[in-house]
C-alpha cells in the first residue's frame, strides 16, 4: 500500500516536471498546426468551412504544376544525394588513402557555410556570367567553348546543385557512422570465404546499413521538400517549389491557400516522418533476443 | 621436406611504421597445429594475415603443397580464417552463415544442408540453424566460427586468437574440442596467441616470437624444458632468475627443492608461503633475488617467515 501510494506521487512528480515542456509544446507546436489546418478549410471572406483551397490547388494547372515538380526535384536531390554520399562514406571507409584521410576531414564543411552565402557563391560560379563564364571568355574566339554559359541558373539543375552541396556532408556523416560500425572482420570474413567485391556490398555491407541510409534519405528529403532559400533565390518563376509558393500566397494575402499549402508540405513531411520512425522502432530480426 | 603443407620462406613484411615481421622460415607439416606464440606486437598475427592474404608481403614466399599462393587474393586462397570476434555476419542466420561460403562454390543445394548438419553435430551444437549470432553466447559464435571454416575443406586453417575474448573455463573446453577436432579431421591448422599455456595444452610445435623474430621453434616439451634463451625461458611457463658473477641463472620453481636450515646449493630465508589451493608457492629471499618454489601443503607447515632454507636446483639453465 506505502509503495503504491510512493508511486504515485513519483507520477505526480513526473507529470509536474514534464507539463511546461508539454504547454509550451503546445502553445507553439500544437496550437498553430491546429489553427493552421483549420484556416485551410476556411473560405477566404466569411470564414464558412469549404473544401475550396484544396480544390484549387489540386485542379488548377499552375499549382499542380508546382506539386509536381516539387516532388521531383526533392526525389532527385534525395536520390543523388544518397547515391554520392553512399559511394562518398564507402571510399572514406574503406581506402586508406591520403586523400581520404583529408576528405574526411573536410567534407563536413560546407554544412558550416550559411545557406545564403554559399548559394550566393554558386551562383558567382555557375551563374551565365560567372567564373565558369569569364574562363570560357579566356578561348580564343570562335572555339566552340567560347563565352560558354552553363545555364545551371533559375532552372531545377541549380537548386538540385544547390540542395546537393548541403545535402552530401550531412548524409555522408549519417551514412559514415554507420559503416564504422561494420567491423573489419565482417569484410574479411566474407573475402575469405571467397566473396568479391561486389558481393560483399550486396551481401553484407548494404544489409548491415540500410536503415541508416534510410533515416539520411527521410532527413534529406524531410529538409528539401520544404526549403525556400535555395530555390527562392535560384530557382525559376514557374514552375516554383511550393515553399517559395506558399511565400507568394502569404504575401499576396491568400492566407487560406497558403493554409493549404503548409498543410500540403506538413503531409509531404509526415510521410517522410513516418518512414523514419517506421525504420528506427522496426526491430531488425537479428538483433531480437 | 616431403609432408610440408605450409611453406613459408625467407618471407618479409614491414608496415609503413617500421613494424613487422623479417625473414621467416616456417614449415608446418600436413595434420599439424603450429602455435605463433609471442606477446602482442610480435608479428605473430602479422604472419598469419599474410598467410591468409590480408597482408601484402615484401619479400620471400609463401606456398600450399608446394605451390605458391602470393599472388591470390583472400578470396581465392585454399586457406579459412577465424578471427578474434565478430566473424559472423549479423544479419544471417546460422545456416546462411555457413552457407554462404557452399553457395559460392556452387555446391548443391542437398548436399550443403547435408554438410552444415553433419558440420553442427561435430561442434557439438545441432539445432541452431535458424539462430542469429546475436541470440547466442560468445563461445557458442566462435565454434559456429570454426565450424563455417571447416566447411569449405581448407587447405589451411588459421586461427587468430579465436578464443580469447572467452572466459577462462570455456576457453579451456574449446581448447581440448579444437584439437579433437583437429585431430579427428587431420586438418593443418596455424593458431596464433598470447597464451602460453594455450599453446602448450594445443600444439604440436609452437613458434615463440620476439619483437618480429623467431626465437625458438619446437614441441611444448622442448620449449618448456630446453628454452633457447632467457626470453624464451621467462615467457614460458614460471622461472627464477638469479644473476651470480656475471652470469644468469635461471631455475624453474618445481626444480627448486628446500629444506628448512643451511648447506645447499643456495641458502636463504622465508619470504612469504601462500597457500594456492592444491599446492603452496613459497618464495625466499636470497643474496641474488627473490626465488620461488612449489611445495605440498603438508610441507609448508615447516616453514615460517623468516627461517633459513636450504635449496638445491635438480636442473638449471644458464644465459
Amino acid at each position: 500500500m506505502v509503495n503504491q501510494k510512493s508511486r504515485w506521487k513519483t507520477t505526480l512528480v513526473i507529470v509536474g516536471m514534464l507539463a511546461p515542456a508539454l504547454i509550451v509544446a503546445l502553445g507553439i507546436v500544437i496550437y498553430p498546426i491546429i489553427n493552421t489546418v483549420i484556416k485551410s478549410f476556411q473560405d477566404e471572406a466569411t470564414g464558412a468551412f469549404t473544401l475550396a483551397n484544396y480544390t484549387y490547388l489540386f485542379t488548377n494547372k499552375l499549382s499542380r504544376a508546382h506539386i509536381w515538380y516539387t516532388i521531383w526535384v526533392t526525389f532527385l536531390t534525395m536520390i543523388l544525394a544518397i547515391v554520392i554520399s553512399y559511394l562518398l562514406a564507402l571510399y572514406l571507409r574503406f581506402s586508406e588513402s591520403k586523400a581520404a584521410k583529408v576528405i574526411s576531414s573536410l567534407y563536413l564543411l560546407p554544412r558550416f557555410i550559411p545557406v545564403l552565402v554559399a548559394v550566393y557563391a554558386l551562383k558567382m560560379i555557375i551563374g551565365d556570367s560567372g567564373l565558369i563564364n569569364r574562363l570560357s571568355l579566356l578561348l580564343p574566339e570562335g572555339s566552340p567553348l567560347y563565352d560558354f554559359k552553363p545555364g545551371l541558373l533559375y532552372n531545377a539543375k541549380g537548386i538540385i546543385i544547390a540542395n546537393l552541396w548541403f545535402n552530401i556532408p550531412f548524409a555522408t556523416m549519417i551514412i559514415s557512422a554507420a559503416l564504422s560500425g561494420i567491423s573489419s572482420s565482417i569484410v574479411e570474413s566474407a573475402r575469405d570465404v571467397g566473396a568479391g567485391k561486389l558481393r560483399i556490398f550486396f551481401k553484407m555491407i548494404l544489409p548491415l546499413s540500410i536503415s541508416d541510409v534510410m533515416i539520411a534519405a527521410t532527413f534529406v528529403f524531410m529538409s528539401n521538400v520544404s526549403s525556400f532559400t535555395t530555390p527562392y533565390l535560384i530557382g525559376a518563376n514557374h514552375p516554383m517549389m511550393l515553399g517559395v509558393y506558399l511565400r507568394k500566397q502569404f504575401s499576396s494575402r491568400n492566407y487560406e491557400l497558403a493554409a493549404a499549402v503548409s498543410v500540403l508540405i506538413f503531409l509531404f513531411s509526415s510521410i517522410s516522418a513516418i518512414v523514419y520512425i517506421y525504420t528506427n522502432l522496426k526491430e531488425k530480426e537479428w538483433e531480437k533476443d | 621436406m616431403a609432408n610440408a603443407k605450409l611453406e613459408i620462406i625467407d618471407m618479409t613484411k614491414l608496415y609503413n611504421n617500421g613494424d613487422g615481421v623479417k625473414n621467416i622460415n616456417i614449415t608446418v607439416e600436413k595434420g599439424e597445429l603450429l602455435t605463433l606464440l609471442g606477446p602482442s606486437g610480435c608479428g605473430k598475427t602479422t604472419i598469419l594475415r599474410a598467410i591468409g592474404g590480408f597482408n601484402d608481403i615484401q619479400g620471400g614466399d609463401i606456398r600450399i603443397d608446394g605451390n605458391s599462393i602470393i599472388a591470390l587474393p583472400p578470396e581465392k586462397r585454399p586457406t579459412a580464417m577465424v578471427f578474434q570476434s565478430y566473424n559472423l555476419w549479423p544479419h544471417m542466420t546460422v545456416y546462411d552463415n555457413m552457407e554462404f561460403g557452399l553457395k559460392l562454390r556452387k555446391v548443391p543445394k542437398a548436399e550443403r544442408k547435408a554438410r552444415i548438419s553433419e558440420m553442427l553435430e561435430m561442434v557439438k551444437m545441432p539445432g541452431v540453424e535458424k539462430k542469429y549470432p546475436g541470440q547466442m553466447s560468445g563461445g557458442q559464435q566462435q565454434r559456429i566460427a570454426i565450424a563455417r571454416s571447416l566447411l569449405l575443406r581448407p587447405e589451411v586453417l588459421l586461427l587468430d586468437e579465436p578464443f580469447s575474448a572467452l572466459d577462462a573455463k570455456i576457453r579451456q573446453q574449446m581448447r581440448e574440442e579444437l584439437r579433437k577436432i583437429q585431430t579427428d579431421l587431420n586438418i593443418t591448422v596455424v593458431f596464433v596467441t598470447h597464451d602460453q599455456e594455450e599453446a602448450m595444452a594445443l600444439s604440436d610445435r609452437v613458434i615463440v616470437m620476439n619483437k618480429g623474430s623467431i626465437e625458438q621453434c619446437g614441441s611444448p616439451a622442448e620449449i618448456y624444458d630446453r628454452p633457447v634463451s632467457r626470453y624464451v625461458a621467462d615467457f614460458i611457463g614460471e622461472m627464477n632468475f638469479l644473476q651470480i658473477k656475471g652470469k644468469t641463472l635461471a631455475v624453474r620453481p618445481e626444480y627448486v627443492k628446500v629444506a628448512p636450515g643451511k648447506g645447499g646449493d643456495l641458502d636463504g630465508y622465508v619470504r612469504t608461503v601462500m597457500m594456492l589451493g592444491h599446492y603452496v608457492e613459497m618464495t625466499m629471499d636470497t643474496d641474488y633475488g627473490i626465488v620461488k618454489t612449489f611445495i605440498s601443503e603438508d610441507e609448508s607447515r615447516a616453514y615460517h617467515k623468516g627461517d633459513p632454507v636450504a635449496m638445491t636446483f635438480s636442473k638449471q639453465f644458464e644465459y
